[in-house]
């Protein structure tokens, strides 16, 4: 009997626990995620492997941070971020916040437009219809139950694995791309910086921060339960960047070597799968894309109202009606009708508009980690939670090295232009 | 009586007696535990660092500060423990609103100012949780201030008044020296006070748990879910625990402590008093899916000979609840079950009427190892208002009450 007791306890806690984390993780790779990976690989070949490791490292940190502070203070980053640095900031901060998050809405728009075009339905049909299912979904509160098909069809990403190994890739040039340090001069063309940026700015997007932390506190962790859910994350994590690597590597030695160099669409895109499906490639690809899409569509901008309206002091959630929080469902259905309207735009490059999101995202992305990084080192709000020397060390130095690519970036433009 | 916001006062010049500006307002300080209402201190930030500037010593305020006493008089701030900073423990923290019965947050502090008085007083009128506060700190000093006030005007305001306001302090000393309790709350509904609980941060729970009043925190704990329940009773020290545990119903007592580690049940049980955890034992033996495990041992059971003026005496006597009293059973000398009487028979009917007259018929009882389908389905099929569980011996063990069975449906729908 307590036997069976303690047994029941251990796995219940494992269940209730393993989720964010890999949630998380699996909407990181939305449509944006592919645009960006694939241009990537499409457009320089192995030359950003490189990127991966730091990157991973970085993730693991970032979000490790977010769900410690989540599970110490059973409070949301925005909600901290206003209790400890008042009302202004908080108010510049969900302005930044509500920007690029729009940006990333548009990205997924984009990509349930460019995976539907794949079937010959055109935008102007697949989005409108697209955008009212994702509103009825979370209004008439039925995303747990569909997140699990999400979660199950993200099983997609797989494919890429598939893909990258069929394509018999140059395995050792990738492996060894992967470990080498890049070369700085190659930092000197602008289209490269831009790449490395919106491959930061995807894999740790500013919205995941928000997201993770408030699921670990909807999902009720605690302080004890804290290590199963790091290990959560972490596993997240590795297995976003396993298939971001696998995205890059198979573009690299089916568009890269085709000398397919810049990505339109997504029929450009679903070229890097014929290796796996051959003729059906297309077809993978769309589904892939459109599961991705819908998937970050639903959470993106719900993410986004609860982080806006919690920092500000709305009423929020999907429990309360449409006039109990008028401010949370108005900014919600806002995100996704404007959302949906940009990519309407007639003759719209929907792939630079996405890869564009995410160089913003890498660009807000410091400012984000400056606040996380003040909160967590703060003991008498984490108690002995505060982070470790090494943490501080590698969040610091994306926050600065990120801060420092962007510049450049600027820099160049101006120089450019100029 | 003019109005004035903490956002207003926050910076403001201060001038001393001479007419010389000495520094600007940082915090307004109040002592709850002497006065709840009025604030007693301004914090002034000075060359010679924080200062504290009593009201009693203020000769204006309007725009800027003025003092009626020399700077080098005020003292300065170091034992501000015992205050609470308006600006630093108020604004931008959450609050509970207990007539809107939710959680909001402060964006800003509204006095009233006694402008009759020889010194300038201000009492604390309520809290701005609404979009007027918001702008008003957010443009202040970015517009002119004559434009601030004109577009301010025309935003109508939503203020919690003050004695609506219940403050969540976290850390017990504090809230010990600031005698911030929970007794607005108290008042509440205990469904009330749990959904307002589910809005908070497990520390902010913990704080309110470990100051409101043991029935009305069990009350409260029973409507919580179990996962919340869970995680309030592990954060408490076990004797509290105990304490709140013991005024439970007994069978959410037992649900509850089932679902806490062993050697963290087993503290809980050692503390209670021993009536409620041989009750409470009990329970825990059983399956938590059965009728066993859903039923509580909290009802009035009366001889079989029993009259409607004895069953009347009986409920007089009864402490339990309310609901465990719709029914009253009638076992035999064995303890065997040999009938129930609705509450409405009883008062319909003259006090010598035997009890056994008035039974329902057929008598509708299931056994302690029934499973939860079958028991809801009697609720169903004969429209219980509870039901007796018996055991093997067909004795009287517990009675199943329909809030037990309404929480069971809902969790699995």
């Amino acid at each position: 009997m307590s036997f069976l007791r303690r047994w029941k306890t251990r796995i219940l806690l494992i269940l209730a626990v393993v989720g964010p984390g890999f949630i998380t993780a699996n909407v990181d790779n939305d449509a944006n995620g592919i645009w960006t990976y694939s241009s990537a690989g499409a457009q320089f070949g192995h030359l950003l492997l490189w990127t991966m490791i730091p990157t991973t490292l970085a993730l693991i940190v970032v979000q490790e941070m977010c769900a410690r502070m989540g599970a110490v203070t059973g409070k949301g980053l925005s909600d901290l971020i206003r209790e400890e640095f008042g009302l202004r900031i908080t108010f510049l901060m969900m302005i930044g916040i509500l920007i690029t998050n729009f940006g990333n809405v548009v990205g997924e728009f984009a990509g349930i437009a460019g995976s539907m075009e794949l079937f010959g339905v055109s935008k102007y049909i697949s989005v409108p219809i697209c955008a009212v299912i994702v509103w009825l979904i979370i209004v008439k509160g039925q995303y747990k139950s569909v997140e699990k098909v999400f979660l199950v069809a993200s099983f997609f990403y797989i494919t890429y694995i598939f893909a990258g190994v069929l394509a018999r890739p140059a395995w050792l040039d990738a492996l060894v791309a992967t470990v080498k340090p890049p070369q700085l001069a190659a930092f000197k063309g602008g289209s490269y910086l831009y790449m490395v940026i919106g491959i930061v700015g995807t894999t740790i997007a500013p919205w995941m921060q928000f997201y993770l932390q408030s699921s670990i506190v909807e999902k009720g962790v605690s302080r004890r339960q804290y290590n199963t859910s790091k290990l959560d994350v972490i596993f997240g994590c590795i297995f976003t960047d396993v298939v971001a690597w696998f995205i890059i590597v198979a573009c690299a030695a089916t568009l890269y070597l085709h000398g397919h160099r810049d990505i339109r669409d997504a029929a450009d895109a679903a070229q890097a799968l014929h290796p796996l499906a051959g003729d059906y490639a297309y077809i993978l690809f769309a589904l892939g894309l459109f599961n991705a899409s819908l998937f970050a569509a639903s959470i993106l901008p719900l993410s986004t109202a609860y982080a806006v309206c919690e920092g500000l002091g709305f009423e929020s959630g999907v429990g309360l009606k449409f006039s109990e929080a008028p401010a949370f469902y108005w900014l919600y259905t806002a995100l996704i009708i404007a959302g949906g309207a940009v990519i309407l735009l007639p003759g719209l490059p929907l792939v630079k508009i996405s890869i564009l999101s995410q160089v913003v995202n890498g660009a807000v992305l410091p400012f984000v980690l400056i606040f996380m990084l003040l909160l967590i080192n703060k003991k008498e709000l984490v108690d002995e939670y505060v982070n470790t020397r090494l943490f501080n060390v590698i969040a610091w130095a994306t926050t600065v090295i990120l801060i420092g690519l962007t510049l450049a970036l600027v820099w160049g433009a101006i120089k450019g232009s100029g | 009586m003019a109005t004035l916001a903490l956002s207003d006062l926050v910076g403001a010049t201060v001038y001393d007696s001479s007419g010389t500006v000495r520094g600007r307002v940082r915090d307004v300080a109040l002592a709850p535990q002497e006065d709840r209402s009025h604030p007693s201190l301004l914090i002034v930030k000075t060359q010679r660092g924080n200062c504290l500037l009593p009201f009693t010593a203020l000769a204006q305020i309007s725009g800027n500060v003025r003092a009626a006493n020399s700077a080098s008089e005020w003292s300065l701030a170091n034992g501000i423990e015992g205050l609470l900073l308006l600006g630093r423990d108020l604004l931008d923290q959450q609050v509970i609103d207990v007539h809107g019965r939710k959680v909001v947050r402060v964006n800003d502090v509204d006095f009233y100012q006694d402008t009759a008085a020889k010194n300038p007083i201000l009492k604390i009128e309520g809290v701005d949780v609404g979009a007027r506060g918001a702008i008003r700190r957010l443009l202040k000093g970015v517009v002119p201030g004559g434009a601030l006030r004109a577009l301010l005007q025309r935003i109508p305001p939503r203020e919690i008044p003050w004695d609506f306001v219940d403050l969540i302090e976290t850390d017990p000393a504090r809230r010990v020296r600031l005698k911030i309790s929970h007794d607005r709350l108290a008042k509440l509904h205990p469904a009330d006070i749990a959904d307002i609980v589910e809005e908070l941060a497990p520390d902010e729970r913990e704080a309110v748990f470990e100051t409101l009043d043991e029935e009305v925190a069990a009350g409260a704990l029973e409507e919580l879910e179990p996962k919340v329940q869970k995680s309030i009773v592990e954060s408490l020290d076990s004797d509290r625990a105990a304490e709140i545990v013991e005024e439970m119903e007994p069978d959410a007592a037992a649900d509850l402590l089932a679902d806490l580690p062993e050697d963290r049940t087993e503290e809980i049980l050692v503390q209670m008093a021993p009536e409620e955890r041989q009750e409470v034992s009990e329970l825990l033996e059983f399956r938590e899916n059965t009728a066993a495990g859903r039923m509580t041992t909290e009802y009035i059971a009366l001889p079989v000979g029993a009259t409607a003026g004895d069953a009347i005496e009986a409920m007089r006597n009864f402490e339990g609840r309310m609901e465990s009293t719709s029914t009253i059973y009638l076992v035999s000398s064995e303890g065997t079950l040999a009938g129930a009487v609705p509450l409405v028979k009883i008062a319909l009917a003259k006090a010598d009427t035997p009890l056994l007259a008035l039974s329902q018929e057929p008598l509708i009882y299931c056994k302690t190892d029934a499973k939860e389908k079958e028991f809801a389905e009697l609720f169903d099929k004969y429209n219980l208002l509870t039901l007796p569980v018996v055991d093997e011996y067909s004795h009287l063990v517990g009675v199943i009450t329909p809030d037990d069975v309404i929480s069971m449906l809902r969790a699995n729908m």
